[in-house]
């Protein structure tokens, strides 16, 4: 198996089965990778305020 | 401990073992014994997948990290988020529509059987290793409680584990880490929860939190760049995105538990959820340190935290040294102690000049008790060479044991030891898996009956289970177990990392160019350990890397020299 026969398959099944909030994985992808930089921002300001 | 703490203890391991063994006790093909019949929904696949990689490395040693370095730790997991969506994207479906039972299967497909096997081969040996550090950590515990010797506590833990990993397979780990997920944090939550009723009446929550901050406990994001820095924001992003990638993606102890999942999605979820909830988990353990730190801060702490070295050095020559000691540690804690109550008293003033001045005198007071601390490590080397001159992996404990209510000293213990199991069942029913599918039955017996197959995979967990145990009793050597486990992770996975990412996305490239990529690879990785003073994280990187371009490298001139020495007068 080819890796662009790889990628087809993973599009393929992603188009099969939505994921369970925010209708498509692309934006639930982005959803995981938004609460890490607001966690990321949150201890920041945690260090500057205590350190 | 109390008769209530071993009852809590005792009961807890109990129902666990015999739970794991009874609910799982039939399997009869491989499919059902090594990936629970790949029919788990997504919230079981999430939780293996966190019980999996917490051990109780994470709940003994992660505490102490953060009283002795601070909360830099955390940025480790940085890149973790960033990982669980790369391998939704492009591993999950792959490994779901080939139907493997191992990572390492879909090598031999895409490359060769060299290739696979020596992706196995890696894993193995890594895995293996790593299996006794997570045995060891729990066998600590049993150690100081009952004072017997780590080589005979090491043995009762891991026989725990074997025998109800070796009996229940894939399904038994994932039901039972179900129950030990509950322990784990009913546990971690009632423990932060009695030290925040620890702290002095007159003292509140914030300024607590301020004293550590004050002695740098609170150094969360560390933006500065530099390569020998083990936790700074980038060596999280870029090092940890690359350790998370390589451990969730091609580790079978973590591949193994989302192919359980009944479906892409409910495996995705699993892994997301996973991204989600595992780096604020791993800020309130390292929270629950500083905390532990700011304690500490108002009460005195032992000298030395871990007892069974105390009692070695007192009821040896150096008693009068450590006796000595002692009475300086007292003297420096008091001098702290005061410097302590004259910071938080400017705090109140909010006189910023005279904060300033407060902080510094209570950063000097802080050093002169960490002078006396070091000297007691080298007085415990001293009487013993064999020891470990740190004690970060007792701090915890030796909190827990002195000051937690009784009842819950057991349930922490409880928490503690769930913790290993989890992990280390995983990791049992990890290695006999590849050892079956990747080494049994493709080299030594192909043809057999499934039955045959489930015997073998239960024979080679015991033999796993031993090797683990052998290797645990050189764990003591190894410093911080956090971080000894992790530095063990980085020497393998950036090589078989780089085999995967070729597998994946370099389509030109064959088995021969990637098998000696990765030869080289590993080779530099190995002299990088020990031969230069770069960060550990930094080995992932570059072992994938080097695989990617070297492979590349390889394929182009081995495309190109064929057709040159073939036809020499072109």
């Amino acid at each position: 198996m080819s890796p662009g026969e790889n990628q087809n398959l993973a599009t393929k099944e992603s188009e099969e089965e939505p994921p369970p909030v925010l209708g498509t994985w692309p934006r639930l992808y982005a959803a995981v990778l938004l609460g890490l930089l607001v966690e990321i921002v949150l201890f920041y300001v945690v260090t500057r305020l205590f350190s | 401990m109390r008769v209530i703490d071993w009852v809590v203890l005792g009961g807890s391991l109990v129902f666990i073992v015999t739970y794991g063994v009874w609910r799982n006790r039939h399997h009869r093909d491989m499919q059902s014994y090594l990936l629970a019949s790949r029919q788990m929904p997504w919230w079981a696949v999430a939780l293996s997948i966190m019980a999996t990689q917490a051990s109780a490395i994470t709940f003994l040693s992660t505490p102490g990290q953060a009283f002795a370095d601070g909360m830099r730790f955390v940025q480790f997991y940085f890149g973790l988020p960033l990982a669980m969506v790369v391998l939704s994207v492009t591993a999950v479906p792959i490994f779901h529509k080939l139907k493997v039972f191992t990572a390492y299967e879909y090598l031999e497909n895409r490359f060769d059987v060299k290739t696979r096997a020596l992706a196995a081969f890696l894993f193995l040996i890594q895995r293996g290793l790593a299996t006794g550090l997570t045995i060891y950590a729990p066998a600590v515990i049993l150690s100081v409680l009952l004072g017997w010797s780590i080589g005979i506590t090491t043995a009762v833990t891991g026989a725990l584990v074997v025998l109800y990993t070796a009996w229940g397979g894939a399904k038994a780990v994932n039901e039972t880490q179900l129950q030990q997920m509950i322990v784990i944090m009913a546990g971690m939550f009632l423990a932060f929860v009695v030290i925040l009723r620890l702290l002095p009446k007159n003292v509140s929550f914030v300024e607590s939190v301020a004293v550590a901050g004050a002695l740098g406990r609170l150094n969360a994001i560390d933006l500065s760049f530099d390569w020998t820095n083990r936790y700074n924001i980038w060596s999280g992003l870029i090092g940890g995105f690359f350790l998370a990638l390589s451990y969730f993606g091609t580790d079978q102890s973590q591949v193994g538990r989302y192919l359980t999942g009944r479906s892409v999605a409910q495996s995705r979820l699993g892994l997301l959820f996973n991204g989600i909830a595992k780096v604020p988990m791993q800020f309130l353990i390292l929270f629950v340190g500083a905390m532990v730190f700011a304690f500490y801060q108002f009460v005195m702490p032992p000298l030395f935290f871990n007892p069974v070295e105390v009692n070695k050095v007192k009821s040896g020559p150096l008693k009068g040294e450590f006796t000595a000691l002692e009475q300086q540690h007292a003297e420096a804690f008091a001098k702290r102690r005061q410097a302590v109550e004259r910071f938080i008293r400017a705090r109140r003033s909010h006189d910023a000049e005279r904060e300033a001045r407060a902080r510094a005198e209570l950063k000097k007071a802080d050093d002169q008790v960490l002078l006396v601390k070091a000297a007691a490590g080298d007085l415990i080397k001293e009487n013993d060479k064999k020891a470990d001159r740190r004690d970060t992996n007792y701090i915890f404990l030796r909190f827990v044991l002195d000051y937690l209510p009784a009842g819950l000293v057991g349930l922490v213990l409880a928490a503690i030891f769930a913790a290993s199991m989890s992990s280390s069942s995983a990791e049992l029913n990890a290695l006999a898996t590849t050892s079956v599918v990747d080494v049994y039955l493709r080299f030594i017996h192909k043809d057999g009956r499934e039955a045959h197959y489930v015997v073998v995979s239960r024979l080679l967990t015991v033999f796993w289970g031993l090797v683990a145990v052998a290797f645990a009793q050189y764990a003591s050597r190894l410093g911080t177990l956090i971080e000894a486990v992790n530095i063990l992770g980085s020497l393998f996975y950036g090589t078989i990392l780089g085999i995967f990412l070729v597998a994946f996305y370099v389509k030109r490239v064959g088995g021969d160019a990637v098998f000696w990529a990765a030869i080289l690879a590993e080779g530099l990785v190995l002299w990088m350990f020990w031969k230069t003073k770069v960060s550990f994280l930094w080995f992932n990187v570059a072992g994938c890397l080097a695989v990617v371009v070297l492979a590349t490298l390889f394929s182009l001139v081995s495309s190109r020299f064929p057709r040159e020495h073939a036809n020499p007068s072109d």
